[in-house]
Parts: structure tokens; sequence; C-alpha cells
């Protein structure tokens, strides 16, 4: 499984950082850091990958 | 009691939150939802959904990985007295600990009998003004809102001529006077039209409305934006305080033992009233709060979060802080033509046309109440 962000989209709200921390993070500014842009999420990552996904308000993470 | 099994009715922001902090916490015993879909993440069907089909998808809860039991079927009653929620398909389903997170729907204006009125509250709702807006070459938007706001954006971005009716200035009762003109001005510029009246709607199918006046307007699409309704009908006799919703307090507990609510079915008892703040960010607070509380843990998280966000004619905007935005703000920092970082008082911090992160304006906020600035 991997997540795209949308970075465009992103309002920096922090709900994937509380869902999925060791994938997701805000820098000291509030933008967005995904730690496996790009890449494969590790798989026992993926649950809280998809909490994250389901958790955007903005919708600007999906799977792909 | 250690709690074995949890049912949240409601798979929505609120309800969601609730399925999600109870696992992020270390809950392992029986999670049940009833909830005839999966649930919406609402904030974008007036945004991004309502301007692009290809977000549809992506607002869809999926809790397939929260070890949830999904009862599709809507609860329609409550047996305190046997800790059981009767669903719609006739099953039966006993807690320990009940969350009340059926969320509103939206208020509607058509008379009994008159067809055609257009709400936005569901993704079908998004769906099909979506596509009467792909069809249409005007519109009305009867209320003046956030959500009416941005129902007129996404139509007047599309190319059609939009008029917003409404009683009062628009967005003023919540925003108040200063960033109401301002983006109403906006708007305008948009090619928005406003005008101030109430309005009935008429034709079956709606076709138009009637202004106070006795004027008739008419357009292809007619879109009522006036409020929703706590959808609490199926409580009504299960001993549930009710009073625009169900009365929770800042544990997002309700008046019967075991049973909490959270998000826009609830309303938070502040004193000798209650208050319904309707808004996502109350949603997720008051989804972890009741979360906590089910678990008996310390609640960690206010009953009531004072934020939202809103993008009408093109601006974003962000408010942390109570509303309404009362007198004239102090600019932070000026991106021109009125938009920057704004504070009113040290209460309340916006972020108007520009973009900046929750966790940055809460931490401006926090400075502004430390320094006591006025």
């Amino acid at each position: 499984m991997r997540i795209i962000a949308d970075y465009d989209r992103c309002e920096g709200h922090g709900l994937c950082a509380d869902q999925a921390p060791d994938v997701f993070d805000l820098d000291d500014e509030g933008d967005l850091i995904h730690h496996f842009d790009g890449a494969e999420l590790p798989a026992e990552q993926e649950a809280a990958g998809q909490r994250a996904i389901d958790a955007c308000p903005v919708a600007a993470l999906r799977a792909g | 009691m250690t709690v074995r099994t949890v049912v949240v009715v409601g798979g929505s922001t609120a309800g969601a939150t609730v399925l999600r902090d109870l696992r992020a916490r270390g809950y392992e015993g029986r999670l049940t939802l009833v909830d005839p879909e999966r649930g919406t993440n609402r904030p974008p069907l007036s945004k991004a959904v309502l301007a692009d089909a290809g977000h549809e998808a992506t607002v869809r809860m999926d809790h397939s990985s929260l070890d949830v039991e999904h009862v599709q079927a809507s609860a329609t009653r409550l047996d305190h007295e046997a800790r059981t929620v009767i669903a719609s398909d006739g099953s039966e389903h006993r807690f320990d600990a009940l969350v009340v997170a059926t969320g509103s729907r939206a208020r509607r204006i058509a008379e009994a009998g008159q067809t055609g009125e257009i709400v936005l509250r569901t993704v079908e709702d998004a769906r099909h003004l979506r596509e009467r807006i792909a069809d249409a070459s005007s519109a009305i938007v009867v209320g003046g809102g956030f959500l009416g706001l941005e129902v007129a954006t996404a139509a007047a971005k599309a190319g059609l001529a939009v008029t917003v009716v409404d009683v009062d200035p628009p967005l003023q009762r919540l925003l108040g006077e200063h960033l109401a003109a301002s983006i109403c001005e906006r708007a305008a510029a948009l090619g928005i039209a406003f005008r101030r009246s109430g309005a009935a709607l008429v034709g079956g199918p709606v076709r138009g409305v009637r202004l106070d006046d006795g004027e008739e307007i008419m357009a292809d699409a007619v879109v009522s934006c006036v409020g929703d309704e706590p959808a609490t009908d199926w409580l009504r006799d299960s001993g549930l305080e009710l009073e625009q919703g169900v009365v929770i307090d800042d544990h997002a507990r309700t008046n019967l033992a075991d049973v909490y609510a959270a998000g826009d079915a609830a309303v938070v008892r502040v004193g000798d009233t209650v208050v319904r703040g309707p808004f996502w960010a109350n949603a997720v607070t008051q989804g972890r709060v009741a979360a906590a509380s089910v678990l008996g843990l310390p609640v960690d998280a206010p009953v009531v979060d004072h934020y939202f966000w809103t993008e009408i004619a093109g601006l974003p905007l962000k408010v942390v802080g109570p509303l309404p935005l009362e007198g004239e703000p102090r600019v932070l920092e000026d991106a021109g033509e009125g938009t920057g970082l704004l504070a009113w008082g040290s209460s309340a911090v916006v972020a108007y046309g520009i973009r900046r992160s929750v966790p940055r304006l809460r931490a401006v906020l926090r400075e502004l109440s430390e320094r006591g600035a006025g």
C-alpha cells in the first residue's frame, strides 16, 4: 500500500500524524511530512495509514 | 465495570473518531457500528467534491482496519434498561457503553408535497448538486451561511449566474461585520448576487423563490442551505435528555448511565443553557472525549473546540477562537487586500486568504493569550 499526499490540499490539521505517527508528522511550521512518500508502507503501518486517510478532513490523502 | 462491548451509532466524523480512538487507546473488546452506510467525511462535500467528481471516493470512511462489526441498518430505538440498541433490520445490539453519533440532517423549507428541493448534506446530495450545476446556467442559494456561500462559490466558478438570498447579511452572524463584508465583496466580484429577504420555494418541482416583497425569481437550480437538525428522532422515548440534540457534559456523558454522545447530534450543557456547534472540529474533539470516557480514562481534550475552516470565493479561511468575531481585527500579517493573519483581541486568530496550518494558528493564539493582548 502506498499513500499519496496532496501537499497543496493539506491544511495542516494533523489528524494523520495522530493516527499514524510513524508515517506522518508535522514540521515546526505545521507542514506535512510524509515518511513514506513515493514508497510502500511497511505492512505493520497499513492499518494506521488507512486510519490517517480516513481522518483527513480535506481529502488530501489517498491510497495509491 | 469492564467494557467489553461498545456500540457506536453513526460512522461519520464523530462516530469514526470514537472507533479509531478506542482502538488507538488499546481497547480490544467488541466494537459494533450501526449505520446504513460507511460514514462520510463531510467537509469536502461542499468544496472539493462539488467541484470534481474525482474526490468523491475519498470521502467514504473505511473502518476495515479497526475490527469493527458493521451493522448496515439504522438504529430505530434505544432500550436503556436492557442496554440494547434495536436496528431497522430487526437486529438487537447489547452494549456496555453506547455512543450516539447520528449527526444531523439538512433542514428543508419545501412545503408538504413540494418536490425538487435541493439540499447538501450527503454524498448523494453532493453528486446530485454537482450534476445539476453542470447542466444549469443559473442558481439560487437560499441561506447565506458558510454552506450557502460554499455552494454559491462552486456554482459561480462553474459559470452559473448565482443569487444568494438571506434575510440577514450573509455570514455576519458568525463572522462579524468585518470579515463578512470583505468576503461578500469578493463573492460579488465572482459574479454572486445577494438579495436581503426571506424566501419561499415556488414551483413543483421547485423552480425558484418568492421573496418577501412578492417578487419571484427563477433559476435552473435552487439550493436550500438553511441549517441542519439533529438526527435524534429514534431516541424520542429513550429517556435521553434532548434539547436541540442529545445533551452532553464535558465528558460527553448524557443523563443516562453508559450512554455518550458526540458530534452534530449532541449539544453541550454549559451552565443553564446548551450550546450547539455543528462543526467538524467539535465532532472530532467530542469523539475523542467520548472514547476516553467510555474507557474510564482521563479526558484530555475539550468538549468544545473553537475551530473551523471554509473556502469561499476561492479564499481559504481558518478561524481559531469562539465566534462571532465582533469589531475590527488587528492585522498581524498583511497579505494585501484585507487578507492575512488577523487577530480579534486575544480570543481569536484568523488566517484569511493565506495558507497557515492549524497548529501554527493555535500557537499564535496561545502567545496572544499569554501576553494578554487586547
